[in-house]
């Protein structure tokens, strides 16, 4: 019956005129409207900074939220999911790079910022707070800065005796079918992968990477995988990066920690420190040097060297994490990261390619 | 022009700059190659077998998943839309849980149960490495998208079940026991709604990418976000999406000339709906469907509980994502509100057939909808990321955007089915009384479908607040939602801090549910 008043005389419930549905229904219209504009309106410029994060978001969050009390400036931040560690945001950059949005790129490790350099999407910033970082650290020109490192480590299950202390191990047939790696499309795989090349060759490169697959070598989807299976007692061993091992570890993990090839006769670990970088023509760039400083800083070391992160401080005098030595006591391979940099984008078709895409 | 086209053409504006054109732009950049026409990236899913494999992968999961929720939907829609079985709004609410959240969180509490150090390695450790291999695969990919997408099936029943004339039930009972009835009569004139139930299911699967990705299955829609999101080729990207799309156009055209009409015509059947009395068998069916809840649901809940029992936890949790709950409620209102304004007119116009691209308009709806997430985001960064749309890129423009190009299938389709149980001689008298569009709309159709309309807002605020696949790839920055910041909290984050905050990601959904369901019943208590 309600329906046929309305009907019948529509206007009849209210002989003001006034149609309070109609009124609700602007009144809604108008709140979206307002809303969105609010939403459209991009923050001002003063009192941000936007950080492209490829460390892992449950590291580097506590680090940004600590700049942002300390200096009132507020960090708008991206960050990579597991499955696109490293290689995310960098190609975020890349596709922004006419239209930068980002200020500061915290890379997780050098050889992407190497690759900004190389593109021209950084630009150099030379931050008091490195003046304690080797020189080995840093790119000559300043566009990016080392700080806080990791090492490429092997993870081993308790069960097995006598551990691999090689790479190598990866194609003796002793340990095929036992050995797990993430996929070296991606993250620091790909990093350590072509630093193999760069150190060994494309020819003896390659035959490793065929061997592997002869021996039996599955692939995971990242490194934080690899050492859960290992965990497990999935597979016996793995070569991951020193937070991956330490953090499970630390959890109680039946795994435990080797640093590869540390014989005089042998190639040395992979270290990766985290990179940070300036980027040309992003909104905020004062912030960003800001920024910079705080995360060269020796501070921010100490704390990344307590957290689960467990990284090894580059300055000198910064206690490192209990699990890790000191970064003048591990062997280390030589390498040159803007070479690395630009043998990984060489070898990304092969390994495509290797993986099966 | 009347104020009504200029309003239903503005709506299709909006539509095809939020939908339409991320999608052409993408398939240009998968066709154009440095200025040149060039089908390279096609030839290459062609001949590259790994495209097929991926393509076969994404088609076995969603035909078992088709399969697994038909097969326990259908039964259990009739048990609970049909029979006298105890609690059964009690059972409906709980089976209809795991489709409200994220289904990478309903992964992530199945892993809690079956991963090598969940709840069952606790018992059974010997089993936890079988069930965590079983887990992440195919097996345990059909086993979470079958749980999320098991209510399609069941709500989908008990609606259509409601349409069944009782008359012709009451015919057949005089020769026949229930179940002779049901498969006589109840089930094939209700088939139309369990069809669009099966194909809805398909093509959710079909585009579902999370649990995959999650579950290491490899399918084409994470085919589609890894060049993307490792590689940043568009062209490659968007070549990958085709053939889910082609797929996606075939399963649609089978529905638009078989069902359409049917499934919009939702009108409840008159006179009482017969009831299926159970007799000696209620309390085995009772026992039954009770623990296939609790495995099916509480089970994994839960683990999550389990998992996420500490303070210290929650704690943590709200510290690290109170911000992105808060802007994933903002965003999800929002979007909810928007698509049902889009949703009104665009189902106002597929019900009127006011322009004659309406046909098109619908269509487009739910190729859109049943588009996978990755190609929508990798469309619209493509098209937004210019400096002259700066004000869009990097504002959370583009995620509301995303929500329109991606939902408004789900309020323009309630919408119409609300609409056809109008009489359309309402608005005709209103017409020839003088009263305007915007006038007819405002004091006759709007109150009128008011139900419907709520709804809609209600099932778009949910699919918005669960979203991941759009929001991850588009997001501005610092303007994560939850479902993205726990995806990326994944990466090395602690367990019981990735547990508490799916929970609470899961109060967030069901909060305004339950809120609704007192409502409605203190208003039926008072009236």
């Amino acid at each position: 019956m309600k329906n046929n008043e309305f009907y019948s005389n529509p206007g009849k419930s209210n002989p003001s005129g006034s149609n309070p549905q109609c009124g609700r229904l602007a009144a809604l219209i108008l709140v979206l409207i307002v809303l969105c504009a609010h939403c459209a309106r991009p923050e001002s410029d003063r009192g941000q900074v936007v950080a492209y994060v490829s460390e892992d978001q449950v590291f580097s969050e506590p680090i940004l939220r600590e700049f942002e009390t300390e200096t009132g400036i507020k960090v708008n931040a991206v960050f990579d999911t597991e499955e696109t560690k490293s290689t995310g945001v960098l190609n975020r950059l890349v596709a922004e790079k006419n239209n930068p949005q980002a200020d500061v790129f915290w890379a997780n490790e050098p050889i992407r910022a190497e690759i900004l350099k190389q593109q021209g999407i950084s630009t150099p910033y030379v931050s008091l707070s490195a003046a304690g970082i080797p020189d080995i650290f840093k790119d000559p020109q300043g566009h990016w800065t080392g700080f806080s490192a990791r090492t490429r480590v092997l993870v081993v299950h308790q069960k097995v005796e006598i551990p691999p202390d090689s790479i190598q191990a990866f194609t003796d047939p002793h340990w095929r079918g036992q050995g797990v790696i993430a996929n070296p499309l991606f993250g620091t795989t790909t990093t350590a992968l072509a630093a193999l090349f760069t150190s060994w060759g494309g020819e003896r490169a390659k035959a490793f990477l065929q061997e592997l697959k002869q021996n039996e070598v599955r692939l995971s989807s990242s490194n934080g995988e690899s050492a859960d299976l290992v965990a497990a007692g999935e597979f016996a061993f793995s070569l991951v990066d020193s937070d991956d091992a330490v953090s499970r570890m630390r959890r109680g993990s039946p795994i435990r920690m080797v640093l590869p090839d540390q014989s005089e006769d042998q190639i040395g670990c992979l270290v990766l420190p985290n990179a940070v970088v300036l980027i040309k023509g992003g909104p905020n760039p004062e912030n960003g040097k800001r920024l910079i400083d705080y995360l060269l800083s020796k501070e921010t070391e100490r704390r990344l060297a307590l957290s689960d992160a467990a990284q090894i401080p580059l300055h000198a005098g910064v206690e490192p994490p209990p699990e890790m030595p000191p970064i003048e006591n591990i062997k280390t391979m030589q390498v040159d990261y803007a070479e690395v940099a630009g043998r990984m984008q060489e070898i990304m078709p092969f390994l495509k390619e290797w993986v099966g895409y | 022009m009347t104020v009504r086209l200029a309003v239903l053409w503005i709506a299709v504006v909006i539509l095809a700059v939020a939908g339409l054109v991320p999608l052409l732009t993408m398939f240009l950049q998968s066709v154009v190659v440095d200025g040149q026409f060039n089908l390279s990236f096609y030839a290459q899913i062609v001949t590259s077998s790994r495209q097929w494999s991926l393509l076969g992968n994404s088609l076995i999961l969603a035909s078992l998943t088709t399969l697994g929720t038909t097969l326990v939907g259908l039964p259990l829609g009739i048990l609970l839309g049909k029979s006298d079985l105890p609690l059964r709004r009690t059972f409906i609410f709980l089976f209809t849980i795991p489709l409200l959240i994220p289904p990478y969180v309903t992964a992530v509490s199945w892993f809690d149960v079956l991963g090598r150090n969940g709840l069952l390695s606790k018992s059974y450790p010997s089993l936890a490495a079988t069930t965590s291999s079983w887990l992440f695969g195919l097996p345990g990919c059909v086993l979470v998208l079958s749980s999320t997408f098991l209510p399609v099936v069941m709500i989908l029943t008990i609606t259509f079940l409601k349409t069944v004339n009782p008359h012709l039930e009451e015919a057949a009972r005089l020769s026949s026991n229930w179940f002779g009835v049901l498969k006589g009569v109840t089930v094939p004139l209700a088939r139309s709604g369990i069809f669009l139930a099966s194909l809805l299911v398909f093509l959710l699967s079909l585009g579902e990418f999370g649990v995959p990705m999650f579950l290491r299955y490899n399918v084409f829609p994470v085919e589609a976000f890894t060049q993307f999101s490792a590689f940043f080729d568009y062209g490659a990207a968007a070549a990958a999406a085709v053939p889910l799309a082609l797929i996606t156009c075939l399963v649609l055209l089978l529905e638009a000339n078989f069902l359409r009409e049917k499934t919009y015509q939702l009108r409840p059947a008159s006179g009482a709906a017969l009831q299926i009395r159970l007799g000696r068998l209620r309390n085995v069916v009772f026992l039954t469907v009770s623990l296939f809840c609790i495995v099916l649901v509480l089970l994994p809940l839960s683990a999550l509980l389990v998992q996420s029992a500490s303070q210290a936890a929650y704690t943590e949790a709200i510290w690290r994502a109170g911000d992105s709950l808060l802007r994933s409620l903002l965003y999800a209102a929002m979007g909810a509100s928007l698509l049902v304004l889009l949703g009104f007119a665009t189902g106002y116009l597929i019900h009127s057939r006011a322009l004659g691209i309406c046909r098109s308009v619908d269509t487009l709806t739910v190729v859109l909808f049943a588009m996978p997430s990755t190609v929508i985001g990798i469309g619209l960064i493509s098209l937004w990321n210019q400096p002259s749309t700066t004000f869009i890129y990097a504002t959370p423009a583009i995620i509301l955007l995303g929500y329109i190009a991606q939902y408004t299938a789900l309020s323009s389709r309630i919408t119409v089915s609300t609409l056809s149980q109008i009489p359309v001689s309402m608005e005709e008298a209103a017409e020839i009384s003088g009263a305007g569009w915007l006038r007819q709309v405002a004091l006759i159709i709007a109150p009128l479908a008011k139900r419907g309309l709520a709804g809609a807002w209600l099932v778009c605020y949910i699919f918005c607040l669960r979203d991941t696949g759009i929001t991850m790839m588009v997001y501005p920055p610092g303007r994560d939602t939850l479902p993205v910041r726990i995806f990326s909290l994944m990466a090395n984050g602690p367990p019981d801090l990735i547990a508490a905050l799916c929970i609470i990601l899961i109060l967030c959904t069901l909060l305004p549910l339950s809120l609704l369901a007192v409502v409605i019943r203190l208003k039926r208590q008072e009236s």
